[in-house]
């Protein structure tokens, strides 16, 4: 547990290094996202009154944040194998007696933490800027959150998987943006199957709370069932075919860039 | 006095990514490496060195056979074995080329669970034996070929492992700094009790640094001995003749056939028998023409002729070895 830690220290300490080493590619992310989030906000303003016809406009907002961050979680050890195996890192990772998947996860809490800073200190700089205020009630939404980033991180594992074994997986990940987009921004009262598709029923709690101002007691067992059911099932049979797909890769030679 | 590392009878064979057909690159390969042992894998390129370090460190797994480190299956228990390798692999890609060197070090060290308070006096250790301390906040993609493979051995230290596995430590580097690296090596080799597997084509290190060594060739092992045996065994068997009148052409032809590891120029012969009984042949070529024979002297032989003429030829080896 204790090594664990320090895995976890060790890459997070990483990330935020080569994010601040190459800080104007920081910087510009940072501001991209900040001007999305502003117009966003401004289009609140301006298309009318914001106390009732704009939870359309919240809807974009909160959809994009959860775009965003489930981009960046589901790219994550994907594009570090194919980006370290290219530069030769990845078999000096595999070596770790701690096991890729945990090196991985570590990153992978590391990228969330981050990236969920940045997103939260913009999103207060919009709505401060704009004085458009959407509800945010940080305790009803974390453990939520929480769950469905561990669903999340499980997905984002079958996609190492196919990686360590294509290799070439941009193409794959470009499409995967739009289907992506069509989890995260369908609101599961139009498509309610879609509960059942990774990360979709957590995202929708928190669209609940944050723009509907509900709060957790307002959602059923069978809501939390779902929520925490889906989180363990993706997680399992992610971490699971990345094992698999990681034993084919060592079969065949597939770790070093020949 | 256990075995650290039991290769049994391992293979490898690859598929090419376009014609599909298969190239068999390790061919029942088999050796035990003791603790505090240190072996060179040597063997032309292609023989296949990468390859069986790959299947020791867990990075490939064997067709067919097992490696077995201390006591541990690479296949079955592969973190519990991996807790006892490092590893510096071949070429200049074992190190993040965007951090310090520092950072290199501090980033391994916690990818294989240590904190940073477990290691700060480690890291200095390594930083000053290493001759790295003022470059510590350099980006390693700034440090020159050298330094790289410096670190990247250090790194390998910082693990604290009982096995170290180097492959071609020494390639690519200039005279001097291939000098330095073997002066770290012989450092750690001589002072840390470790187990050490070398792949190299650098002769120098092996006949500095290795206690035995392991020649494989096209996928197989050709000799398997302890490097002292190798060279006493090669010196009974190199001479420098001076003669006093040249060799006939007839008498080259001779040598060419009988005695194939010779060179002859200005009245010097030198050969290197291929066993003990061709010292009859060369005198018999040699009283063909009534040559004279001025002085004669054995050499001293380095590893690279050992290496070299143990490659030679199929069967040759076991006749080397079957007459010692
Ligand atoms: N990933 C791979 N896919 C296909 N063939 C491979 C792969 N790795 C090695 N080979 C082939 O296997 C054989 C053995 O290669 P290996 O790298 O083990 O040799 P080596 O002894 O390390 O050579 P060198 O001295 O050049 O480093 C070679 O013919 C090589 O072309
Ligand atoms: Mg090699």
């Amino acid at each position: 547990m204790k090594k664990f830690f320090h895995l976890i220290k060790a890459n997070i300490k990483k990330e935020y290094i080569e994010m601040k080493r190459y800080w104007p590619n920081t910087l510009s992310m940072v501001l991209t996202i900040y001007f999305i989030f502003l117009a966003m906000f401004l289009g609140i303003q301006f298309v009318g009154d914001p106390n009732q016809a704009d939870t359309n406009i919240q809807y974009v907002i909160v959809n994009y944040i959860f775009w965003y961050l489930t981009l960046i979680t589901l790219q994550g050890p994907g594009f570090t194998i194919t980006l370290e195996a290219t530069r030769g890192t990845l078999e000096q990772l595999y070596m770790s007696p701690m096991g890729v998947w945990k090196i991985f996860l570590s990153r992978q809490i590391g990228t969330v933490i981050i990236h969920f800073f940045i997103i939260v200190v913009l999103l207060f700089a919009s709505m401060l800027m704009t004085n458009q205020w959407l509800n945010i009630s940080p305790l009803a939404t974390l453990p939520i959150f929480l769950f469905t980033i561990i669903g999340m991180i499980g997905v984002s594992f079958i996609i190492a998987g196919l990686a360590i074994i294509v290799k070439q997986i941009q193409a794959f990940l470009q499409i995967m943006q739009f289907i992506l987009m069509a989890l995260t921004f369908i609101p599961l009262s139009v498509a309610p199957f879609l509960a059942y598709a990774p990360f979709v029923k957590g995202i929708d709690m928190i669209r609940q709370i944050m723009i509907h101002n509900m709060t957790l007691a307002d959602f059923t067992w069978l809501d939390y069932a779902l929520l925490i059911a889906s989180a363990a099932f993706y997680f399992a049979i992610g971490i699971f075919t990345y094992l698999r797909c990681e034993k084919i890769a060592m079969e065949k030679g597939l770790l070093g860039q020949y | 006095m256990g075995s650290m590392i039991e290769v049994k009878s391992v293979k490898k064979a690859y598929k090419k990514r376009k014609t599909k057909e298969r190239i068999t690159a390790v061919n029942h390969v088999s050796f035990t490496v003791n603790r505090g042992e240190i072996l060179g894998l040597l063997g032309p390129n292609g023989a296949g060195k990468t390859t069986t370090i790959k299947m020791i460190c867990g990075l490939l797994v064997p067709d067919e056979g097992t490696v077995v480190i201390n006591g541990y299956d690479i296949k079955k228990e592969r973190l519990k074995a991996l807790r006892h390798i490092s590893a510096v692999l071949e070429g200049n890609r074992n190190l993040y080329w965007r951090l310090t060197v520092r950072e290199n070090l501090e980033y391994f060290a916690g990818n294989r669970g240590f904190g940073r308070k477990d290691i700060h006096s480690k890291i200095e250790e390594l930083l000053s034996l290493f001759r790295l301390k003022k470059k510590e906040h350099e980006l390693v993609n700034n440090l020159s070929r050298g330094m790289q493979q410096k670190l990247a051995i250090a790194v390998a230290m910082m693990a604290d492992t009982d096995i170290i596995l180097l492959d071609e430590p020494t390639l690519g580097l200039d005279v001097e700094t291939g000098y330095e690296v073997r002066e770290l090596l012989r450092y750690i080799t001589d002072k840390e009790g470790k187990t050490i597997i070398i792949s190299t084509h650098d002769m120098p290190v092996v006949q500095d640094l290795c206690k035995r060594t392991v020649i494989i060739n096209e996928g197989k092992v050709v000799t398997d001995e302890q490097v002292d045996n190798l060279i006493k065994l090669f010196e009974t068997r190199a001479y420098s003749i001076k003669l006093r009148s040249p060799l006939s052409d007839n008498q080259l032809q001779l040598l060419q056939e009988k005695i194939p590891m010779h060179d002859y120029h200005d009245h010097m012969l030198e050969v290197t028998l291929e066993q003990d009984d061709d010292i009859y042949i060369l005198m018999d070529i040699l009283r063909d023409k009534h040559t004279k024979i001025e002085k004669m002297d054995r050499t001293t032989v380095d590893f690279e002729q050992v290496f070299m003429t143990l490659l030679k030829g199929e069967g040759y080896n076991e006749k080397v070895l079957s007459s010692h």
